[in-house]
């Protein structure tokens, strides 16, 4: 018979939720991912023949080891803000906006015809007309799905990972036709205008006016979620939809202006990101920034301040592992890899710091 | 007669409380054993503890006589413990044969759907049970629905039966035909273990009955040799004074008129079919019926949450049918929901974000697109002092407190709302009955001021000692309309069960 208690030789241990996350749990969190994810990647670093202490050298020099690795890690990371915080405000609300990668496109577009349009402005006027087009661009392309969801029920899901397609189309025929340069081979717009770029926060570095706004932004958002009657709709609806719906929180309202402004702020990353880094508008510029901002949002414990600090890491990231594919020469996979494997390492942690072992 | 279970000192640790302390009681064979108590006071953390839900932190469980540890529901089935919880386990798109089999073959195994219909029927046949054993859960009453997971429990031969607050969900009717039923298949040796807080159920059906008070077990006593007095005394430790006083009489005035109501449920079927009736000032009207026969869809239509098809509701006169939530609130409507949880606390909210649910844009708690904080919390600690709220602060988030104390969240809210009528749906259900008492005397004081109150019940004790008029609800519509004072609970529960009035 089972469970007579003389023949038991099970686990003695078994995982419990906690009611409330450790606080020690959640301190150590991060320090414990980061050396298993390093001790896991150092597997991989040996197994393709480069020395492990030479690669992990390498990657921190790339990431924080001068000035400038530091101010280009925060390059990296200003897109990926500004994406993280698009992904948290929608999540909050518990709508799952997976289109931030199209609704940059969509900003980054409207972006790039105010700057043709207006481009007789001088820079003072002409730098914030091209960042509201960029939120107006953002914002459509999140009152799509948002408006589709409150009238005909339609999962955000689905159609904001289609409507990732279709902006992306949509700037393949603007580039390929009306927006051409015709005289380049690739497909690509003219030079940006000159008035319209971002100003260069410090001289000789890559690290533009964006980075101010994000964390502008960043900190608005902040101010949005926590402060104002219409953040505490927001996370009503996210916490408990239907509780919301009773106490007479207009669920309807509420989804739309939570897509805007999580458009808007998509938006702006496309904005920033063209006018402070590229020459151009082309097709491949600015991939996978949104898809990361789900990441960075979800890591970041959908919280601004996590945001802020996990699109840092991933700015990071991105700088260390190319250094050390420079330095030791390891294939570009294995820079994927390791990427991948400090992620979920820090993931894995977050959640192990809700559970506890526990005594049979 | 033997013993069937024994527990030795069993305790409960929680990160918290102990729920459980030390408790040692036997259920024998043959016997319904009564486990009484308020809620959390340990009841269904014992019974998880012998289903193997929860694993005791101290204490020995003898079964037939031997040491087990029951470490998973699947072990105490196979020992031969079922147990029928409160919120049923089974799957609505299967029929009634597949739920209860579901689990029994190994995989390995094809189902045998014939020799399996033969051994329900006759379990069926035996205890006088009829069901259709190829219709599907969803198609079933709530009543029907609980005779599956009884089968599910006798299918497997159990040999202790464990039912969580089983009447719950039925009418008087139905519950006396449950323990009927129950004291049947104690003839054949079955030991039930029936968890409950209404004393008269205790009083009706069980042999012997333990009450827990605080994690603790009080006594053990025989059911014939103690009254309900007892009982009371010794699950909430000092005396309870049931009856209420009411002081004033209803105004003429009506404060809600609603006239033939119709609304859709959530499974396309019509809920709401034609409910007229008139709530007037400073009433409690009683909406008596067994959940599920449309007073969910009732209060969410009169809440603007679920629109009516036809029909009028007017608030003082004025036409507020299908108006917004919102505006019906502002309107000086409130509305205790059903469902906690689900309809009336976001438990992740601070208490003092849930006392100003509903009103984060009133210009009493902001200041443009900004909320006032200071003013929130200033406001939330009088209430909570007001309310005799019991938590650590104003910031506590309200999933942490007890269920009788989320309900006093709630009612404060709502009773600052409501300047017309208050719409309250199972105040008490599934509270304590010191909170319960607290809960009636708010519920009074509100109606003496003049605020007409809509109250739907299942505790029938509960609409007779406040009600002013009772009306039964069935199957969408109002069957009968009874003057309080000279109602009788037989009456009352023969129209529940859908028996119309027939005048002679």
């Amino acid at each position: 018979m089972i469970g007579v208690d003389e023949k038991v030789t099970k686990l003695t241990f078994k995982f419990q939720r906690r009611t409330e996350p450790s606080r020690l749990g959640q301190a150590l969190a991060v320090p414990v991912a980061l050396v298993a994810a390093l001790a896991v990647s150092s597997i991989l670093i040996r197994a393709a023949g480069a020395n492990v202490a030479e690669a992990l050298e390498a990657m921190y020099l790339g990431a924080f080891g001068s000035q400038n690795a530091l101010l280009e890690t925060l390059v990296q990371a200003t897109p990926l803000i500004f994406t993280g915080l698009a992904v948290t405000v929608a999540f909050r609300a518990r709508i799952w906006n997976i289109g931030a990668e199209g609704q940059l496109v969509a900003g980054a577009i409207t972006a790039y015809w105010a700057s043709v349009t207006f481009s007789g402005l001088p820079s003072i006027a002409l730098i914030p007309t091209v960042l509201f087009f960029a939120t107006v661009g953002g914002a459509l392309w999140g009152i799509i799905p948002g408006y589709l969801k409150v009238r005909f029920e339609a999962d955000e899901i689905i159609v904001t990972v289609l409507l990732n397609y279709v902006i992306q189309y949509l700037l393949s025929y603007l580039l390929s036709g009306p927006w051409r340069d015709p005289n380049a081979f690739f497909i690509q717009t003219r030079l940006l205008p000159e008035a319209a770029t971002l100003p260069i926060l410090f001289s000789k570095s890559r690290l533009h006016l964006g980075f101010v706004i994000a964390l502008t932004v960043a900190f608005v958002a902040y101010v949005l979620l926590w402060k104002t009657s219409l953040g505490y709709e927001i996370r009503a609806l996210g916490y408990r939809p239907n509780v919301a719906r009773h106490k007479g929180i207009n669920v309807a309202k509420t989804i739309v202006l939570v897509m805007a402004i999580s458009g808007a702020i998509a938006g702006l990353a496309g904005g920033t990101e063209l006018f402070g880094i590229h020459p151009r508008l082309r097709l491949d510029a600015m991939h996978g920034f949104g898809f990361t901002g789900i990441l960075v949002a979800l890591l970041g414990r959908l919280h601004p301040g996590g945001v802020v600090l996990a699109a840092i890491l991933f700015g990071a990231l991105v700088n260390g592992s190319s250094r050390m594919q420079i330095v030791t020469g390891v294939p570009v996979a294995l820079v994927y890899a390791i990427q991948s494997i400090v992620i979920l390492f820090l993931m894995a942690a977050d959640g192990l710091s809700r559970f506890q072992l526990r005594k049979r | 007669m033997e013993t069937l279970i024994r527990t030795e000192e069993l305790t409960k640790r929680f990160p918290r409380v102990v729920a459980n302390d030390a408790i040692s009681l036997d259920v024998r064979y043959g016997e319904i054993h009564c486990l009484l108590g308020e809620n959390g006071a340990g009841k269904s953390t014992f019974s998880e503890c012998l289903y193997g839900a929860y694993q005791p932190t101290a204490g020995r469980i003898f079964f037939m006589g031997q040491q087990v540890q029951i470490s998973s529901p699947a072990d105490a089935i196979a020992l031969g413990i079922g147990m029928v919880h409160q919120h049923f386990v089974l799957v609505p798109p299967l029929t009634v044969i597949e739920n209860i089999i579901a689990g029994t073959s190994s995989l390995s195994q094809l189902v045998d759907y014939r020799r399996a219909e033969e051994e329900i029927l006759q379990l069926c046949d035996q205890y006088g049970v009829e069901l259709d054993l190829y219709a599907k859960i969803r198609q079933l009453s709530v009543g029907e629905q609980q005779w599956v997971e009884i089968l599910k429990a006798l299918y497997v031969k159990a040999k202790l039966l464990i039912l969580d607050e089983p009447t719950a969900v039925l009418t008087p009717q139905e519950s006396d035909k449950l323990f009927d039923v129950l004291q049947e298949m104690t003839r054949e040796g079955l030991g039930i273990l029936f968890i409950t807080h209404k004393l008269k159920e205790v009083m009706r059906v069980s042999d012997r009955v333990s009450v827990l008070r605080k994690g603790k077990l009080v006594a053990t006593v025989d059911t014939a040799s103690t009254t309900k007095e007892e009982l009371t005394k010794m699950m909430v430790g000092r005396e309870i004074v049931f009856n209420v006083e009411k002081e004033t009489i209803p105004s003429v005035e009506p404060v809600l008129e609603i006239s033939d109501l119709r609304a859709m449920g959530d499974r396309e079927q019509e809920a709401l079919k034609g409910v007229s009736l008139t709530l007037h000032k400073g009433e409690i009207l009683a909406l008596a019926g067994v959940a599920g026969n449309g007073q969910k869809e009732l209060y969410e239509v009169l809440m603007g949450v679920r629109s009516a098809s036809s029909g009028k509701v007017l608030l003082q006169g004025e036409d507020i049918t299908n108006k917004p939530t919102s505006y019906i609130m502002s309107r000086g409507v409130g509305h205790i929901p059903g469902d906690r949880l689900n309809e009336g606390l976001i438990t992740e909210f601070s208490v003092a974000e849930n006392l100003i649910l509903g009103e984060q844009r009133s210009k009493s708690y902001s200041s443009g697109p900004l909320l006032d904080f200071k003013k929130i919390k200033e406001i939330a600690r009088s209430q909570i002092s007001k309310f005799d709220i019991v938590t650590p602060s104003e910031d506590t988030s309200s999933g942490t407190l007890s269920g009788g104390n989320q309900q006093k969240v709630i009612l404060a809210r709502e009773f600052q709302r409501c300047s017309l009528c208050l719409l309250a749906n199972q105040p008490t259900r599934g509270l304590d009955i010191g909170v319960i008492e607290y809960v009636h005397r708010q519920l009074l004081s509100k109606r003496a001021e003049g605020i007409g109150i809509l109250l739907a019940s299942d505790d029938l004790d509960e609409i007779l000692d406040l009600a002013d008029r009772i009306v039964v609800i069935y199957d969408g519509r109002i069957i009968g309309i009874l003057d309080a004072s000279d109602a009788k609970i037989e009456e009352i529960g023969l129209l529940m069960a859908g028996v119309e009035e027939t005048d002679p």
